[in-house]
């Protein structure tokens, strides 16, 4: 029957327009096989991570400390207590300047010689492998105090989320329209007023977006804090104290000969990936409230 | 407006206040560990101050070395040791910048490396001894075939081509070898077994010795690198002829074939950990400890063989983490030594641990 419409309607229509509908579907179908493909690198890694890592997974991973190299059981508990606080750290260092430089440089100093240095200081900074930013840290921050600290390892991967923040903040604050502001202005609005007021939250949802890639990617560095924050295979009593990291507990545990140690190492990766996705889910939420 | 604002991001807010939450319940579970620690201080019989001890250095120590202190911390509960296996030449570095309050190496520090330490003399401690194993990948050719010292150096200078060459099988009558072209494998990365296998073919090869040299990374005269001992394993399970060599620990661990060598005294051995042991107990040894044990004399020593060792200052500056520290290693050169062989370590030789006391006595602290 839908043949016999399709027929009906193909006959009153340009004769091209079957090799066109063809060619229209030909198309779909490669566009959503390249989605396809570009897609199923994400899936593999995440299922060969859930496949290896959740037989490992049990209460006490999360509730205990590491047990000597190549014996079953003990857990993670320090290195993901580890993690959430150098992210704490980092961010509370990172995120304040990364969102102040950005408004300086969208705001108030658009084009001048100094904008145009810090955005090219930014970009090269994007650019320089992370363990350079913790051989920096260590020469500059651990020597001075005299020994490692999970300071001294938020140091490290705040230096490294600066820069994607303040890209990413900058664009999105750029990218409100101009009208805007000057409404703000006709309105009596004192700059700072229309900065904080109309500017930010216009920009709200590129701008958390740009704060959790920053985030998610310090949340699996190890290169920098391998001479910053040094691991720990205890509880840290302060942040003064060498701290444990998931990416430095994966990355010790993947190398140990032992076959136990590379099951454990499989289950911290899947704890660090839940981890990153928590993060992005929460900012996710929070800016699906703001859109309705 | 500031309500406007709250309001807008009241989830994001959520999150962030449930973050620092987990924060100081995870702080609070920290200090809480902590007194539960202090109270059973005082039960114990070695009580005294809290003391946190901070090493790093060689990666091949670390299985042992966390096995060690885990049980140290259970009888001495106040003394919490974190070890980091940041790689030998990491170790001495931390060291000498004194962040770490001792180090381990597999190889004794260099002349301008403790003239670099900040903290003064350092002294050599030796803890365990670790064994290469050569190990090779010949289809239809049984377990441990015999390689003799000029023929293994031979083979990794490209002089010997072919698993069928007449002096391999010289050495191993009865065996039918391939005509198979050898492939050698070795470390990529800087590593302390590199050293070890170097400094073996240095002592049995002036050529070698001429030519290439000893260290944690020489100019291989060819063949594939490998990264790590699981590099290596995999360079040579992946094409027959090849040869290469690991860690006798990785080794025993991962059921890889391995070679017989012949000793000093002209003896056939396999690795072993027995083999290491001897290696150190027939050596000569100075008083620095500081010396190199391949190609040892003695019937049963097995020739691929090197100390790795604890380095510590011997002022010490913090008067109870210089008490802890010289406990810690007495402790490790005596009990510790039981932990050795379960983990594929070889132990120090009896007639060493009194020299060690010796040496640690003159610790000022």
């Amino acid at each position: 029957m839908i043949d016999s419409a399709d027929r009906a309607i193909t006959m009153d229509l340009p004769s091209n327009y079957v090799v066109r509908r063809y060619k229209n579907w030909l198309i779909s179908g490669l566009l959503i096989l390249a989605t396809l493909i570009a897609i199923t690198p994400l899936f593999m890694v995440l299922g060969y991570v859930v496949a290896n890592g959740i037989g490992s997974i049990s209460m006490s991973f999360f509730t205990e400390l590491p047990k000597p190299m190549g014996e079953v059981g003990g857990g993670v508990a320090n290195a993901i207590v580890g993690t959430l606080t150098l992210i704490f750290i980092s961010s509370i260092i990172g995120i304040p300047i990364g969102i102040l430089s950005a408004i300086y440089l969208s705001e108030y100093d658009r084009h001048s010689l100094l904008a145009n240095a810090v955005r090219f200081t930014t970009d090269v900074l994007m650019g320089i492998p992370s363990i350079i930013v913790g051989i920096v840290v260590y020469a500059s921050l651990v020597l001075a105090i005299g020994h490692f600290s999970a300071i001294a390892g938020g140091v490290a991967l705040a230096i490294i989320m600066v820069p994607t923040v303040i890209r990413a903040t900058e664009e999105m604050l750029n990218l409100v329209p101009y009208s805007l502001r000057e409404a703000a202005y006709a309105l009596g609005f004192p700059k700072w007023r229309m900065v904080l007021q109309i500017v930010l939250p216009a920009a709200a949802k590129g701008v958390i977006t740009g704060v959790m890639l920053g985030v998610a990617r310090v949340a699996g560095e190890t290169a920098p804090l391998l001479f910053t924050a040094f691991g720990n295979n205890y509880w840290s009593k302060s942040i003064n104290e060498p701290i444990a990291a998931l990416p430095m507990q994966i990355y010790l545990y993947a190398t140990s000969p032992s076959k136990e140690s590379h099951s454990q190492a499989w289950a911290a990766a899947l704890i660090l990936i839940i981890l990153v996705i928590t993060l992005n889910l929460i900012a996710r939420l929070a800016l699906r409230d703001k859109n309705t | 407006m500031l309500a406007k604002l709250v309001k807008r991001n009241k989830i994001l807010i959520g999150a962030l206040a449930l973050l620092a939450v987990i924060t100081i319940i995870a702080v609070s579970g920290c200090s809480g560990t902590g007194t539960k620690t202090e109270s059973k201080t005082e039960n114990a019989t070695t009580a005294g101050k809290s003391v946190s001890l901070n090493g790093a250095g060689s990666t091949f120590d670390q299985p042992l070395f966390t096995k060690m202190f885990d049980e140290y911390s259970k009888d001495n509960p106040n003394v919490q040791v974190n070890y980091q296996g940041v790689g030998s030449g990491a170790g001495i570095k931390q060291l000498s910048d004194e962040t770490v309050d001792f180090g381990a190496t597999d190889a004794p520090m260099k002349s301008e490396q403790k003239a670099a330490a900040k903290g003064g003399e350092v002294l050599h401690i030796p803890i365990t001894l670790g064994a290469v194993a050569i190990s090779y990948n010949i289809p239809n050719v049984p377990k441990e075939i015999k390689i003799a010292p000029d023929v293994l150096v031979d083979i990794y200078l490209g002089k010997i081509k072919s698993w069928n060459d007449p002096r391999i099988a010289a050495d191993n009558p009865g065996v039918k070898f391939p005509d198979l072209a050898i492939n050698t494998a070795h470390r990529s990365d800087g590593s302390g077994t590199t050293a070890i296998v170097t400094d073996y073919f240095s002592n049995v090869s002036s050529e070698w010795a001429k030519s290439i040299g000893k260290g944690t990374t020489v100019n291989w005269p060819g063949g594939v690198g490998g990264k790590g001992n699981p590099g290596v394993a995999a360079a040579i399970q992946q094409t027959p002829g090849t040869i290469g060599y690991v860690e006798l620990a990785y080794a025993a661990q991962n059921n890889i074939t391995y070679a017989q060598l012949k000793n000093k005294e002209g003896k056939w051995v396999s690795p072993s950990l027995e083999g290491a042991s001897e290696a150190a107990a027939k050596s000569d040894i100075p008083d620095d400890m500081q010396v190199s044990v391949v190609n040892a004399p003695g019937e049963k020593t097995y020739p691929i063989s090197a100390f790795s060792w604890v380095i510590l200052y011997k002022d010490q500056k913090d008067k109870d983490k210089g008490e802890a520290l010289v406990k810690l290693v007495k402790w490790m050169v005596h009990d510790g030594q039981n932990y050795s062989e379960g983990l594929d370590y070889a132990k120090l030789p009896q007639n060493m641990v009194d020299r060690i006391d010796k040496m640690l006595d003159t610790i000022k602290y």
